[in-house]
């Protein structure tokens, strides 16, 4: 039968072609582009798995969800000789007989013979397979109705109605052709239309219809009776904002932890260091009731706190010796800590790399580009890590879930396009410049010159134009760290209260899209808002987070929140990171880890890049290797490998058993047990005992005859607890 | 294949986007949500697939990996009457397979093919790269490299690199007792200056990473971190969990707050790992009698393919078994890559390592009844030209040298129901391309997956959270007969 089929095809396509825009008077008027793409993308086609493929599907290929009409178009059109249809007879059309499986057919039955989709196909082709006209055939706006859902309880559905508006003003109901999905689909679940509350939560429903989309906020509140907000103390606009969504989702916050714990938690965000036994015992006796305030000051004076700010940054920004070299990393380095201990305005810090030019020895910001060193990774990295935008999916086909698209993927590379990269003049050293010649941008599908251009305009600025020379990369500059640009401050802030929460308001931090909405958009404008007004100083951004009573929360949870994971009603544990923890242990135990490339007594936190200490326990225990800047590279998981390396490693059972150790000392010392066991608790979990712990601790180190080694095993325990391995 | 019967979607895509990002919010920190998803996957998998023949026959696997690209015309498919400069220096032997001849140097494992497959039409079309590492990824990963240096060279390990079968299978199928899931021996991947490339968990996370014994099997291993310090003796290993145990618990808040991050469940099988010695003792070459040792052979090869059937006796899921010399390395050492001095080598160096341990593995895996429940795959990233002293990749070959070759090459697959005494497929006269039933790398990675009991078309995210297929390829169902 197919065989049939293709002959009969081959002849008629020319008159096809010829007689296309006659139409039978008595069907609709069918045009690809408002009525067929968007049946291919409904049943499938167009999918990943499917012909949508990089490289199609068994000899037929069509673009990723449809991106390029006309490509698809032309696919169905030229490929195989024009023999998808017979106008003659459209029924024995390939492309009505293979997805209704007359034909045998690898991706097996996508509608029936007779169903609407069928029909307007059948139509469709029976008109001569017209295009239609890009001016008036495509969607301009999509609207989803309601714009708003709230349920008063788990159970409840609603239904959805999507419209699509066309360029010449017509609006069609599509919502049996539009793709809706939930992002948390066990609290709204979708089918077809139809939204039902699953349990109690937040959601977004992603509402797609060819290359548009909208989103939809469902809400599903908690019917449990008996819900009354009580007021908890509110140090600033984080809580206000904060507390008045809790309020609204019946989320009854959990109170400030006690002054140990933030103290732990505190100096472990701040400065990724452990608080000493002394320091403890310090805050906790100190009564001033500003003492939280002043604490949070004077951890972000101390050194470590430029160190740790500066090992984010340096992942962020991935100094990595393997494309730096020993001093390009060592300088550039250096140049952060400056920018952190300066406290640099981010958009000044930023402008300065971005701006860059010379050698990469006198003005080390200029290492910037010899990470990436191409036009494209530079804008992949500069969006990932200061928008918080990934454009990387639009580099071989239109992004799936946002509206970024291939062209303007290479419009913005082009603002790198100029950056030139020479050898310098010492070993190792290289000079950053702007070309003067053939740097242009070309799109890889057809070499036309891709001008440099924003994926979104600059407010302040208008559309006034960019310059095509080599001076892109400065308006480049211009653009990124307005004050108005949508993203540079909104995705700063985000990331930067993801270092204080464990995740962001919007989560992942370096994948901000219309489909990944953020938990609360008015505490985020919020933040956003001051980090504008304050000219972009991130130590007000974060001194501001951590003298909110939102961060201080308590992990312990209440009857209301206990089932909240995204609204900050209370803290979620966090694993320290491969260095706070090797930089804990060594506080907790007495004995600091020798890097033979660094000098004595270097602390985790301050090694220059991740060739220090490789494949070691660092890097066991997730230290980015700096390949990428995603903020994903740092891992965060426990792992079987992890657990048999704290349980019988080297690293701790040499550490505890040391002979210049904590322990060692504290018994020649004569430490009575009493202060030996206290000493311990509060270099390991900042805390004294509680009366029950000091009494079974008292009585496992009196049982046996070694009391070092009942001593050892008490650190051991306690440097393997939960409580050690989590900032909380 | 993209039809899930019983399952409702509106496209083929199997598990969309938003349902494993939904899966992603049960467990924090990828802890549970591993164990969650590899659950659902294998109860979807065990769906789909019920009753087909081959699926989930196999508890685990041996790959044992000949990196460097041993030539099949001269171990596997011998030509005897291809003209000379084809042929080769060796003769053909007759095997246990009835009609089947392999080259004169494999003895012994012409007798033990009455336990295996011989498959004699992998093939596959590198995509523009022709080096080892570039075949290698594409071998044990599924999926051609996309980062290339400038100099031709594959970039090195990359935390967004495509997984490795055996990450894939310890994440998939989590062993339930505590042992290794995982174990690398005795030497990482390797060409040149880059090394592990196609031997990590990529975008998994290192928690998938093997566990890596880069030593020599063939000498005492040294395993610290398995076995007990001298200092610990078990009863202050149990005091010290006591302890723990105590402190964890005197921490409710706590303990709540991290219910869902199955941290005692790791510290658990940590404990037994150690205390039990399992692992310790499969590392134990010692324990096995002189005969068998001798048998696999006195090499690092031989006994490491002896310790792979210990580790795999003591639970591990996959071992990857690596062959202990690596390409670019020198022939006149034992590296496959002979593109200088072909049949020498082979002759006096290769093949009677390779003949002896492979056919000890395999009757020895028989004799216990260990054949049943195991995979065995023996093979390289590629093969080697058939005309000697031509340049098929570039790179410059002695007279009596052979290039990389991955338009047909050979594979010995054994265990798990797979047809014993058997050949797959045929090459043509020159074993230059398959004559029928060709095999491409991944379908044979595809029925390494079904083997074990795992959908081959599932649907993972990658680091960039774009929806992946474990694997492209098609079951080869036929090689269980």
């Amino acid at each position: 039968m197919s065989r049939q089929i293709n002959n009969r095809t081959l002849l008629l396509f020319p008159c096809l072609m010829l007689t296309g825009v006659l139409s039978a008077a008595d069907t609709p008027k069918v045009t690809y582009l408002r009525d067929v793409a968007p049946i291919l993308n409904k049943v499938g086609c167009t999918s990943g798995p499917c012909h949508g493929a990089a490289k199609g599907k068994n000899g037929f290929k069509l673009s990723l969800r449809g991106y390029d009409p006309q490509f698809d178009y032309e696919a169905l059109l030229y490929d195989l000789y024009g023999r998808r249809f017979n106008r003659a007879d459209p029924a024995r059309s390939l492309m009505l007989a293979k997805p209704t499986q007359e034909v045998a057919h690898g991706g097996g039955l996508r509608f029936d013979i007779g169903s609407d989709y069928y029909k307007t196909i059948y139509n469709w082709i029976a008109q001569g397979v017209p295009y239609g006209n890009p001016a008036a055939d495509t969607v301009k706006r999509l609207e989803a109705a309601p714009t708003e859902i709230f349920m008063k309880a788990p159970g409840e559905s609603a239904g959805v109605k999507v419209t699509a508006t066309y360029a010449d003003g017509e609006s069609r109901d599509v919502t049996r052709e539009a793709m809706v999905e939930s992002n948390v689909p066990d609290v709204a679940a979708v089918t077809d239309a139809s939204v039902k509350g699953a349990r109690v939560g937040e959601a977004t429903l992603l509402v797609r219809y060819q290359g548009n989309l909208t989103t939809l906020p469902v809400t599903v509140l908690n019917p449990k009776p008996g819900f009354v907000w009580k007021a908890l103390p509110q140090t600033n606009y984080i809580d206000r904002t904060n507390d008045a969504k809790l309020q609204r989702l019946k989320l009854q916050p959990s109170p400030s932890v006690d002054d140990a714990g933030f103290l732990r938690r505190v100096s472990l965000d701040l400065t990724g260091q452990l608080p000493t036994p002394a320091e403890v015992r310090a805050f906790v006796a100190d009564a001033s009731k500003a003492k939280r305030g002043a604490m949070i000051d004077k951890l972000m004076a101390s050194t470590a706190y430029v160190d740790h700010w500066t090992l984010k940054w340096g992942d962020l920004l991935q100094n990595n010796r393997k494309y730096l070299g020993e001093k390009g990393g060592y300088e550039f380095r250096e140049w952060i800590r400056e920018s952190i201990e300066k406290n640099k305005p981010y958009d000044h810090m930023v402008r300065e790399m971005l701006e860059s030019r010379g050698s990469s020895y006198e003005n080390p910001a200029a290492n910037f580009f010899r990470v990436t060193r191409e036009p494209k990774p530079t804008m992949e990295k500069t969006t990932q890590v200061f928008l918080g935008v990934r454009m990387v999916c639009a580099q071989c086909h239109d992004h799936p879930f946002e509206r970024w698209t291939q062209n303007q993927y290479y419009e913005m590379a082009a603002f790198f396009s100029a950056v030139g990269i020479r050898p310098g003049y010492e070993v190792g050293e290289e000079i950053i410049y702007d070309q003067r010649q053939d740097f242009d941008m070309k799109h890889p599908k057809d070499g036309r010159v891709m001008n440099p251009k924003f994926i979104l305009p600059a407010a302040h600025s208008g559309d006034s134009a960019v310059p095509t020379d080599a001076r892109r990369r400065l308006a480049y500059a211009d653009w990124l760290t307005a004050k108005d640009n949508p993203f540079f401050a909104k995705s700063t802030v985000n990331r930067v209260w993801s270092y204080f929460f464990g995740r962001g308001i919007i989560d992942p931090v370096d994948d901000i899209r219309a489909s990944n909405p953020a938990s609360n958009p008015a505490l985020l404008d919020a933040l956003t808002n001051d980090f504008v007004a304050h000219d972009f100083d991130l130590r007000n951004l974060i001194r501001t987070i951590a003298n909110s009573r939102t961060y201080q929360a308590s992990i312990a949870t209440n009857e209301w929140n206990e089932k909240d994971g995204e609204n900050f009603s209370h803290a979620a544990p966090r694993r320290l990171s491969a260095e706070e923890l090797m930089d804990a242990l060594a506080g907790a135990t007495g004995v600091r880890p020798v890097f033979p490339e660094a000098p004595l007594d270097t602390r985790a936190e301050q090694l220059t890049d991740p060739h220090i200490g490789k494949d070691g326990f660092l890097d066991l225990f997730g230290r980015p290797p700096r390949e990428s800047s995603c903020e994903c590279e740092r891992r965060s998981d426990l792992s079987l490998p992890q657990a048999l390396n704290l349980v019988n490693g080297k690293t701790i059972s040499d550490a505890v058993a040391d002979a210049n150790g904590r322990i060692a000392k504290s018994i020649l010392g004569g430490r009575p047990d009493r202060d030996l066991i206290e000493d311990l608790y509060l270099a390991s979990l900042s805390r004294p005992p509680t009366a029950a712990e000091l009494a079974s601790a008292l009585k496992y180190l009196q049982a046996g005859s070694s009391r070092a080694a009942r001593a050892q095993d008490l650190l051991w325990a306690l440097v393997n607890s939960k409580a050690f391995l989590y900032n909380y | 294949m993209l039809v899930i019967p019983g399952r409702r979607c509106h496209t083929c895509e199997g598990p969309t986007r938003r349902e494993l990002l939904r899966a992603g919010s049960i467990g924090m920190f990828g802890l549970n949500l591993a164990n969650f998803l590899a659950w659902q996957k294998t109860a979807r998998a065990a769906e789909k697939f019920e009753g087909a023949r081959g699926f989930g026959t196999a508890k685990s696997v041996i790959m044992v990996f000949l990196q460097g690209g041993p030539s099949h015309i001269d171990l596997w498919d011998p030509k005897p009457d291809a003209p000379a400069n084809i042929r080769g220096d060796f003769k053909a032997i007759p095997t246990k397979i009835p009609g089947t001849h392999i080259g004169e140097h494999m003895p012994m494992m012409a007798k033990a093919l009455d336990k295996a497959t011989l498959i004699r039409s992998m093939s596959y079309t590198p995509n523009g790269l022709f080096n080892h590492t570039a075949a290698i990824y594409q071998m044990l990963t599924g999926y051609p490299p996309d980062r290339v240096s400038p100099s031709g060279q594959l970039e090195p390990p990359s935390p967004a690199d495509f997984p490795t079968a055996g990450s894939h299978v310890s994440k998939l199928k989590p062993p339930k007792e505590a042992v290794l899931p995982f174990v690398e021996l005795p030497r990482p991947l390797q060409e040149s200056g880059v090394i592990g490339k196609g031997g990590a968990a990529g975008f998994l996370g290192k928690a998938y990473d093997p566990y890596r014994l880069y030593q020599d099997p063939a000498k005492p291993i040294k395993t610290e971190d398995l076995a007990l310090r001298k200092d610990i003796p078990p009863e202050r290993l149990k005091d010290r969990f006591e302890l723990l145990k105590g402190m964890n618990e005197s921490m409710p808040d706590l303990e709540k707050a991290l219910k869902s991050y199955a941290i005692d469940e790791y510290y658990g099988k940590a404990f037994e790992l150690v205390l039990s010695g399992k692992a310790r003792d499969a590392f134990d070459l010692t324990k096995e009698p002189d005969k068998v040792r001798e048998r696999y052979g006195l090499t690092t090869f031989g006994q490491g393919l002896l310790l792979s059937r210990r580790l795999i006796e003591a639970g591990t899921r996959f071992v990857q078994m690596n062959w202990p010399a690596v390409a670019n390395g020198n022939p006149e050492v034992d590296s496959w890559d002979t593109h200088a001095a072909n049949f020498g080598p082979l002759k006096n160096l290769h093949c009677p390592k390779l003949d002896r341990g492979l056919s000890a593995l395999l009757e020895d895996m028989n004799d216990r009844g260990m054949l049943a429940e195991t995979l065995v795959v023996a093979i390289g990233e590629f093969g080697r030209s058939p005309r000697i002293g031509v340049s098929t990749s570039g790179n410059s070959n002695a007279p009596d040298g052979r290039d990389h070759w991955p338009y047909c090459y050979s594979a010995v697959v054994a265990g798990c129901g797979i047809a014993r005494g058997a050949q797959y497929g045929e090459s043509d006269q020159t074993a230059s391309s398959p004559k029928d039933k060709p095999v491409h790398p991944n379908d044979l990675l595809a029925t390494v997956y079904y083997a074990l009991g795992i959908d081959p078309d599932m649907v993972l995210l990658n680091h960039l959270n774009q929806p992946r297929e474990l694997v492209k390829g098609k079951v080869v169902t036929g090689l269980w007969g």
